[in-house]
């Protein structure tokens, strides 16, 4: 072995405490409760050819954005990098996702020598732009989302850029609290350069690059080994949405084919659909990250998230396509397509490892904001997202009531939702019969039921999962789909993306979508089924029909006889992912 | 009841997975002390034998012992293993799954075979039922008592023997719960019945229907237990009053515990950080970082100015042991006030692999007590980090804990050549310093999770190190974060045992009133706090302390409106008024500055929870004096060959006692080797003995 494996978990777990104090500072100093609450962070150390060496805790979505972003300032700037920099920028057609995200860069000098640059993207409450919140699923063009910041430095040599500031202040709704949650990364990025000086005391700049490479090669190694655990072939699966928020009637494709040749993979999005006049656009580093993630997922070890992991992975996407927009294509909202381009990813890694993925999920967060007045006339913005639910495996049963696993956030107390906003929730619960019926149940959908006490509010809501629903495996049913509601004095449906007045004393209610199911239905314990049916997770009329299992009161037990002349005879259904 | 104790035998009593430590003070005022196997299948078993051998060696009649303070992971085991009591909970209609949807967050990433913890309460036994109120304590929908009582019959048939209640917003109208409670308690006298408005009556419905399901869950087993060796200590003729320590480091009798269970969950942990910081008080150090390592998990905590930095919530019975804030969702969530501790998973029985990669991993999995280290020759052949500091002369190659347990190094060594050494191509020694070097960079992160995340530079402090295994690596540890003095106390192995000896009888409670300070409501914050004083002293008074004996402070939960960092501070004065409540903002604001580093731009501030401490002063005997001739005292000085890695090499050092050190420092390198552990001082450092038997070990920076 040409490395000492000691230094590299050393060096390995250094710069992971660096990275991670990274976002423990900006959750600490940070102003806004999406990065002190919901933690809407990530951070990472990249060397100095902008490869990521170490991603931070954070979030999942963000992993492959990391080196498109470095790229982007390494063009901008080249050589004219100076101790005492910082870089920001957030424009998704130079080197960002969404302008919410803004990226932040601090190079790290030994002497005159650069080691690589300390990282930290953050979400932040506002850019600006044509709706409150900056992420309106009804943009059209990137010029309504808000504030473009191209490449630019915050600081230069030390010297804060003052014009700078004084435009992202005057672009914005809240310009205290975006400065201030600015700032915060501004000191993430400070403990950045600290930390890493501090290693470069312990073990020199050349033996802390040497081990850049290690850990990149350590990386790439995982990689190709789990790589070359998924047979050689050509995986497809299509994947869609229900519509792009503007023209409601037209479902939008996210296509995959998954080439895989040895320990090499190349994922390929051609098919999928042209880029949509909605905000769902998403960018090429997006989508890589959703590929990464899912890639990610079906390692079993808990290998550095650096770019050698990337290194065997290549993603293809035609231009102005939906995951490789063209300006000005919109893309605020463009986590929805990253959460299909998993569920795509998924879908067709089930045909080459079936026991390793799961069956779709919810499909993601249903987000929506309530913006109007109380009962005595105070302006209040409320916003919150609602999941989810994961699909079932082989062997692995769905989980009811559950964050997405590429968008890990947390739910709102209803206690201090009616303590902080003219709001009263009337139901959060799962839903029986929700979940993709299999040998493996996919897990219950969430009803979230809201009702308005304020005098008047428009309610803007985005969800998705209505009628492609998601997909069962080897057999499983899909879960079943989502939808809204309004209470007007009678419950009505509402479409899946909308804006609308909201007016005292109306309510409305959200269904998340279920999990799919994973096997055959008919070959679930009986006893597993008793069980749902006992919880009420299962309706004793669901148990007769999709799993064949006769479970009669009281106390609850299976008519072991009713069930197998209940099961004889009935035909399997098709293995595969189910159809939506 | 007297409040004085009168000077015979105090015991504390600390259960570990492997052995139970107890110290005792006796009543000439020096410490002794005692380890004996633990007994899994009934843990009062070996506490009662080892306070009965104790007694018959010392010539000590049944009568002598004077008190017993316990700590028992035995509530926490039984929500590891999902032991507890079967329990049902009553809800509002609507919210039958709070519970199970928890906050929704997974702990961690790119792991499609996460399971969530399955909820201590199945959906089958969760009974919504119709009644409403709302944030600001309105009942809008009456509750039916009628409803509830198909669902006693349903409880009765299903064999429930412990119920918890949780509706929204009782924090602020607890009358549904009220009445509710009061029927179960008719009708089922013989079923636990928690209320969350008893247990916890804070905002926040995932976080107090937690607690008080898990209250509900463990309390009738922890009643059943104290009686037990209640029982067993009488026919011995035993008949002390039994306390029980608290996740928070203050004790109640073993009557409220029982009641009261969700407050002793990691009572063991907190008893050592408890003995910390009276150390600390008694050697004049303010800021102290504990190192407590055993055989699965190294726990740090910090004492800052002489305080225990306190949390808030905690998750108990998570698998993970990276305890961030950053990583939650693994667990049962407690809201109960408790020392701040931070646990990682590398202890002394802690695997070491090579990954297919080439990448050595320490931990989290865990060789345990059974089959323990390699060493201890029970069938484990995988290296372990105690097998590491055997290969590299750290600690003691015949036996551990004072003889009563056999090692074989060989075994480590083989171990270590095979798994390790061989397919990287390390030497044997380079191999173990390796895993002991990782195990320590392991345990940096537990410290910095609790320091760096509260704003603390760790380097600011001195550490403390105890536990069978925290001195082997404390001067490591110190190294890497900074810190340049280590202090080892006397007996670090029963160091938790003796801490719970110095707590103080504390009773807490608290209440959420939410509102803004400038247009609260002065006088019915004051008969909230009236309200807490009263249900505090009664329950101390029904302990049988004396009125006379207690002291109360209180304290505020403030955060600037908006945001949601709220902080605990002082609250100033007995009576609330404007003045006193300017001067908890204060507070607030300094202790804000110190951990987020700024002022908030705005004088707008919430009060979210008042709080109530009730500190009962009984005029006890702590004792810091240890019995010499605990400790094996070896007349000749040996030397042996020790491993400190490729800089320093294989050095001959000495194999000192305690009471070799005098107060002159030497250099190192030197192994001190005691009773239960081993100490060591690594070739850049010094070591001597303070006037108080505590090992300094100051490290050379330059």
């Amino acid at each position: 072995m040409s490395f000492d494996p000691v230094r590299l978990e050393l060096v390995k777990n250094g710069i992971g405490s660096v990275v991670d104090e990274m976002v423990l500072t900006v959750v600490r100093v940070a102003y806004s409760s999406i990065m002190k609450d919901t933690m809407d962070i990530s951070s990472a150390f990249c060397d100095r050819e902008g490869r990521m060496i170490q991603q931070g805790l954070s979030l999942p979505l963000h992993l492959g954005s990391f080196p498109d972003a470095m790229d982007a300032v390494r063009a901008e700037f080249g050589d004219r990098i100076a101790p005492g920099d910082v870089i920001i920028l957030n424009d998704p057609y130079h080197g960002g996702m969404h302008l919410p995200d803004i990226f932040m860069f601090q190079p790290i000098f030994a002497d005159d020598h650069l080691l690589g640059y300390g990282v930290v993207v953050a979400h932040h409450n506002s850019v600006g732009g044509r709706v409150p919140g900056s992420s309106a699923a009804d943009s059209t063009e990137i010029f309504q989302e808000g504030l473009r910041i191209p490449v630019v430095k915050l600081y230069e040599g030390g010297v804060f850029n003052e014009t700078l500031q004084k435009i992202i202040g005057l672009n914005v709704r809240i310009p205290d609290v975006v400065l201030g949650d600015l700032q915060a990364q501004v000191s993430a990025c400070r403990i950045a350069e600290r930390g890493m000086l501090e290693l470069i005391g312990r073990y020199g700049v050349s033996e802390l690059e040497r081990y850049f490479e290690e850990l990149l090669d350590y990386s790439e190694r995982e990689a190709r080994r789990a790589i070359r655990s998924i047979p050689n072939g050509t995986y497809r699966f299509t994947d869609f949405l229900d519509d792009d928020g503007i023209n409601m009637d037209q479902p939008v494709n996210v296509c995959v084919s998954i080439r895989v040749e040895g320990d090499e993979v190349t994922v390929d999005f051609d098919g999928t659909s042209p880029q949509v006049r909605g905000a769902i656009n998403s960018t090429l580093s997006f989508a890589k990250s959703a590929v990464y993630f899912s890639i990610r997922s079906i390692m079993d070890s808990d290998v550095p998230n650096n770019s050698g992991f990337m290194r065997p992975i290549h993603v293809v996407a035609p231009p102005g396509c939906l995951v490789n927009p063209q300006p000005p294509a919109a893309c605020a909202a463009r986590g929805v397509s990253g959460f299909r381009v998993i569920d795509a990813m998924f879908g067709a890694l089930a045909q080459a490892v079936p026991e390793a993925v799961r069956a779709a999920g919810e499909g993601g967060t249903t987000s929506y904001s309530i913006g109007g007045y109380d009962s005595e006339g105070r302006f209040v913005l409320f916003r919150e997202a609602v999941m989810g639910a994961w699909g079932a495996g082989c062997n692995r049963e769905g989980i009811d009531g559950v964050a997405n696993p590429a968008a890990n956030i947390s739910n709102a107390p209803v206690e201090l939702v009616e303590n902080q906003a003219p709001i009263r929730v009337e139901r959060y619960e799962l839903v029986p019969d929700s979940g993709g019926p299999g040998k493996w149940r996919g897990g219950l959908s969430v009803e979230r039921q809201l009702r308005f006490l304020g005098k008047e509010a428009t309610l803007q809501l985005r969800s998705d999962r209505r009628r492609h629903r998601p997909y069962g495996l080897a057999g499983g049913g899909p879960g079943a789909p989502s939808d809204n509601f309004l209470d007007d004095g009678g419950w009505g449906n509402l479409p899946t993306k909308f804006t609308m007045p909201l007016k005292n004393g109306q309510a409305f209610r959200h269904t998340t979508a279920g999990g799919g199911g994973y096997g055959n239905p008919l070959e679930r314990d009986p006893n597993l089924v008793l069980a749902d049916v006992r919880n009420g997770k299962v309706s004793p009329e669901s148990a007769k029909k999709d799993y064949g299992v006769c479970a009669e009161p009281t106390p609850w037990r299976v008519n072991v006889q009713a069930t197998a002349s209940l099961r004889a005879g009935r035909s399997s259904p098709e293995p595969g992912p189910s159809t939506f | 009841m007297e409040t004085q104790i009168p000077r015979q035998f105090r015991v504390g009593v600390d259960i570990g997975g492997t052995f139970t430590d107890l110290a005792f003070l006796r009543p000439d005022g020096k410490l002794d002390k005692k380890k004996v196997p633990s007994t899994p299948t009934d843990y009062s078993r070996a506490i009662v034998e080892g306070i009965s051998d104790y007694c018959s060696e010392k010539g000590i009649p049944a009568t002598g012992i004077a008190e017993i303070v316990h700590a028992t992971t035995l509530a926490t085991n039984a929500i590891l293993e999902r032991k507890g009591t079967r329990t049902a909970l009553i809800t509002t209609e609507g919210f039958r799954d709070v519970l199970e949807l928890r906050r929704i967050r997974i702990p961690l990433s790119y792991d499609l075979d996460w399971e969530k913890p399955v909820p201590l309460v199945e959906r089958a036994l969760r009974f919504p039922v119709s009644e409403r109120v709302d944030a600001l304590g309105n009942v809008l929908v009456q509750i039916e008592l009628d409803s509830i009582e198909p669902i006693i019959s349903e409880m009765t048939s299903e064999e429930v023997e412990a119920v918890a209640v949780c509706f929204l917003h009782s924090y602020r109208q607890p009358l549904h719960e009220r009445q509710v409670g009061e029927v179960l308690r008719r009708e089922m006298p013989h079923v636990h019945v928690s209320l969350s408005c008893e247990v916890l009556p804070e905002i926040l419905e995932f976080e107090r229907t937690s607690t008080t399901v898990v209250n509900a869950y463990v309390a009738p087993l922890i009643s059943r237990y104290l009686e037990t060796l209640r029982a067993k200590l009488e026919e011995i003729n035993i008949r002390p009053p039994i306390l029980v320590m608290q996740s928070n480091g203050s004790l109640i009798s073993a009557e409220s515990a029982a009641e009261r269970a969700v407050t002793i969950i990691e009572s063991g942990p907190a008893a050592g950080v408890v003995a910390a910081a009276r150390l600390a008080k008694d050697s004049s150090c303010s800021n102290v970082i504990t190192l407590d390592m055993g055989g699965t998990t190294t726990k740090a905590s910090i004492i800052e100015r002489g305080e225990i930095l306190r949390a808030g919530e905690y998750e108990v019975g998570s698998p993970i042991s990276i305890s961030s804030r950053l990583v939650r969702g693994s667990g049962y969530i407690l809201r109960i006030p408790i020392i701040d501790i931070s646990e990682v998973g590398a202890g002394g029985g802690s695997l070491a692999t090579l990954d297919a990669g080439g990448a050595m991993r320490v931990g989290p999995r865990s060789a345990g007590a059974h089959p323990g280290p390699a060493c201890y020759g029970q069938g484990n052949d995988l290296p372990t980090v105690t097998d590491a500091n055997l290969v590299l002369g750290y600690i003691n190659t015949h036996s551990l804990a004072g003889g009563a347990l056999r090692v074989n190094p060989d075994l480590s060594e083989a171990a270590i050549k095979e798994k390790i050494a061989d397919p990287s191509g390390l030497s044997v020694l380079d191999a173990a310093y390796g895993v002991h070097a990782i195990a320590n960079s392991n345990m940096v992160r537990a410290i910095k999770s609790v320091s760096v995340e509260r704003g603390r530079d760790p380097a600011n402090f001195i550490m403390m190190a105890f536990g069978g295994a925290g001195p082997i690596h404390a001067a490591g540890v110190a190294r890497v974060l900074g810190i340049r003095r280590v202090l080892i106390p006397p007996s670090p192995g029963v160091f938790s045992a003796f801490g719970l000896l110095r707590g103080e009888v504390e009773h807490h409670s608290a209440r959420t009133v939410l509102t803004h300070t400038r247009d609260a409501n002065l006088v019915e914050i004051q008969s909230r706090f009236d309200e807490m004083r009263e249900i505090l002293t009664s329950r101390i008074l029904g302990e049988g302390f004396a009125a006379s004996a207690i002291s109360t402070s209180s304290f505020v939960d403030l955060r600037y409106q908006g945001q949601s960092s709220e902080i605990t501070v002082p609250f100033p004065a007995s009576q609330v008024t404007t003045e006193a409540l300017r001067i908890a903002e204060e507070f607030f604001e300094e202790e804000f500055v110190r951990t987020y580093g700024y002022r908030g731009d705005t004088k707008d501030f919430e009060l979210v929870n008042i709080r109530m401490v009730i500190t009962v002063s009984r005029s006890v005997e702590h004792g810091s004096e240890w019995l010499s001739e605990s400790d094996e005292v070896s007349a000749k000085p040996l030397k042996r060959d020790v491993y400190f890695g490729a800089d320093f090499g294989l050095l001959p050092s000495d194999v000192l006692t305690r009471h070799c050190l005098e107060s002159q420092p030497r250099s190192g390198p030197a192994v001190i080797q005691e009773y239960d552990t081993t100490i060591v001082v690594p070739p850049d450092c010094s070591v001597f003995l303070d006037g108080r038997e505590n090992i300094i070990i100051d490290l050379d920076f330059s």
